[in-house]
């Protein structure tokens, strides 16, 4: 064992054991928060919003999400939706024109110019106050509208996020997408809320306030993660992004593996450009503690990586080393097995570190389901499998580093 | 409150790494116990033998030697089992723990391994033990890199031998030429090693790395036992 690598391990285990604690106390001391919404007052006329759908090759999941924007609560003459079809290649076109009906604008687009031109082009032609920006494949609850729009009462607040929750989780992958998106995009977003630090108004469903988005510059067409992009820009202009998790959108996640790699390259790979983009965020004290709590996660990304890395660079040789050991016995691993006895005093100090990590780690998914009501047995699988997500982080934000180091292209799907 | 979080988090994480820091110093002073436990008990094994040993010289050698055997194997065992923890505990300890209480165990162990085999060389002969007395002569990684896979072959084939019940039938002792204990200097000169790892196996030196088959013959060559 190396001393080098020791400091590393109590290193990255105080960085990542100190945003587990800071998470659960939030959570915990704001819990009855957590879920009050503010309710829209009955006197006042309801303003206004636009949804804005953009879609591309999405024949096989728009039908649901146009009936649940059909299903909304909110009076008919105050929502727009608009579907901007960004060149798709197959029906998707065919059936938007068949569900559209009178309250629905559908931009038809012959060419495919990407997720946040659609976006942009979608937002010029609304006429709301507030513009909802929902994927295709995605199905929002009836209250969304009724429930975010009173947090625009601050007029500080930019944009409100939702719960995002996985749809029809059905094999091991998706049941611990599950649990990830119920403590990442749901309750650490709220959490972050309190201290005006939510970092990416989800792709899924999130609401602008338009005045905002047009001083801003809408959503840059250029950046791969426009839904992280331009929460950077609303903290940057002094506004917030609030965060509701009394309503929510689901949303479908990758079922193969092969899939989820490539949809995490882009995220960490676009997460990595638009740190770059806007370093001038990092420890900037006007923007308060989003300028602290976003580089701290890269600081702890970082070193995580490179702690997993040197992890794997022993194990390697300490694997390489006991092969040429057990060689020159005839590989008789039987007898090193079991005429070894197991003795406590031989935990070193590393595995209490690794014990109490994967312990917060699994105290604080606890919590979180805990929080949000579901009913643990139910999610046992994605639960257990969560613990273990750490490991393929890791694959996801070594490759995405390559891919920014290296410039190579980023694919959308 | 939004400050005073962070500032809880810091200190309730501080005390979670305090505390395991502080159950390491406590495992460790647990470590240290057993060490000197066994050290102890092997001490006291030594004590019995050479009280044996002083009354082979009123009572005759045969009855001595009915109570040497199994003095011997237990003592034999309680080494080896010392050894082994010395060297697994200091493994484990080397990052976050002071290392002067592993050297020093680690001289006293070796000191005791020379004066076990000493006498067992001398009861040898005089009790007609069955035992192949092996010694292993090893320095520091940075000197010898075959040192680590020598005592790697060694401990299996004592493990295959403890897996029929036969570990009394080898006795091995291992020599850190590290320590300049003057009585293992002086078995270096006496087996004439001059190269790292070494095994002397009754009289003869062997040196250099031999894997498990090889070392077996050379045991076997020497005396059969039930791994031949």
């Amino acid at each position: 064992m190396n001393i080098f690598y020791s400091i590393m391990v109590s290193f990255v285990w105080f960085l990542s054991t100190y945003f587990n604690v800071v998470f659960l106390i939030a959570l915990l001391t704001e819990k009855d928060e957590m879920f009050k919404y503010r309710k829209l007052n009955k006197n006042e006329d309801p303003p206004k919003v636009s949804i804005i759908v953009p879609a591309y090759n999405e024949e096989e999941t728009i039908e649901q999400s146009i009936k649940s924007l059909k299903k909304i609560d909110y009076p008919k003459d105050k929502l727009e939706i608009i579907i901007v079809n960004d060149g798709s290649r197959d029906n998707t076109g065919k059936i938007v024109n068949k569900l559209k009906g009178k309250r629905i604008i559908f931009l038809d687009n012959k060419e495919n110019r990407g997720k946040a031109t659609s976006l942009n082009q979608g937002i010029k032609a609304s006429t709301g106050e507030f513009v909802g920006c929902m994927d295709a494949d995605s199905e929002v609850q009836s209250d969304i509208i009724k429930k975010t729009i009173p947090y625009f009462k601050d007029k500080k607040v930019g944009a409100v996020a939702v719960t995002v929750e996985v749809k029809n989780a059905k094999n091991f992958l998706q049941k611990i997408v599950e649990i990830e998106y119920i403590m990442g995009l749901s309750l650490a977003l709220k959490m972050l809320s309190f201290f005006n630090a939510v970092h990416v108004t989800p792709g899924p469903f999130s609401i602008y306030r338009k005045e905002v988005l047009e001083k801003i510059g809408m959503f840059d067409p250029k950046n791969i993660t426009e839904d992280l992009e331009i929460a950077y820009r609303i903290h940057k202009g002094g506004y917030k992004i609030a965060c509701c998790i009394a309503t929510k959108v689901r949303t479908i996640t990758p079922e193969t593996f092969k899939s989820l790699y490539r949809q995490r390259k882009r995220w960490y790979s676009g997460a990595l450009y638009t740190i770059n983009q806007h370093r001038d965020i990092v420890l900037n004290p006007r923007i308060g503690y989003f300028s602290y709590i976003v580089p701290y996660t890269f600081l702890l990304i970082f070193f995580g990586l490179f702690l997993f890395g040197f992890s794997i660079y022993l194990g390697a040789s300490h694997f390489a080393k006991s092969l040429s050991l057990f060689s020159l016995t005839g590989f008789n691993f039987l007898s090193y097995i079991t005429f070894n006895e197991f003795d406590i005093l031989t935990l070193s100090t590393l595995t209490f570190f690794g014990i109490t990590a994967i312990a917060t780690t699994i105290f604080s998914a606890y919590v979180c389901m805990k929080l949000t009501e579901k009913v643990i047995k139910k999610k046992f699988v994605g639960f257990i499998g969560f613990i273990f997500l750490f490991f393929l982080y890791q694959i996801f934000w070594a490759s995405s580093i390559f891919t920014v180091l290296f410039r190579k292209k980023v694919d959308w799907r | 409150m939004k400050k005073s979080i962070f500032l809880i988090g810091l200190l309730i994480t501080s005390i979670i790494f305090v505390s395991i820091l502080f159950s390491n110093n406590l495992i460790n002073s647990q470590r240290e116990k057993t060490v000197l436990e066994k050290m102890n008990q092997v001490v006291g094994e030594y004590e019995n033998i050479q009280t044996l040993i002083f009354m082979s010289e009123f009572f005759g050698e045969d009855s001595a030697c009915t109570g040497l055997q199994s003095t011997l194997s237990t003592m034999d065992k309680g080494l080896w089992d010392l050894g082994l923890k010395i060297d697994l505990y200091r493994q484990v300890t080397e990052n976050f723990m002071q290392d002067p209480f592993y050297v020093e165990q680690k001289t006293e162990f070796n000191r005791k391994e020379v004066l076990y085999f000493a006498m067992l060389k001398k009861m040898k002969d005089m009790c007609k033990i069955n035992q192949t007395i092996v010694s292993y002569f090893y320095k520091k990684k940075e000197y010898c890199p075959d040192c680590d896979a020598q005592s790697f072959v060694l401990a299996d084939i004592r493990r295959d031998l403890e897996k029929i019940n036969k570990d009394d039938e080898l006795a091995i002792f291992s020599f850190d030429a590290d320590l300049s204990i003057p009585s293992i200097n002086l078995l270096i000169k006496v087996y004439n090693i001059t190269t790292y790892p070494s095994i002397v196996v009754g009289n003869t030196t062997y040196s250099g790395l031999y894997n498990k088959k090889e070392i077996i013959k050379l045991f076997c060559k020497e005396k059969k036992l039930s791994i031949c």
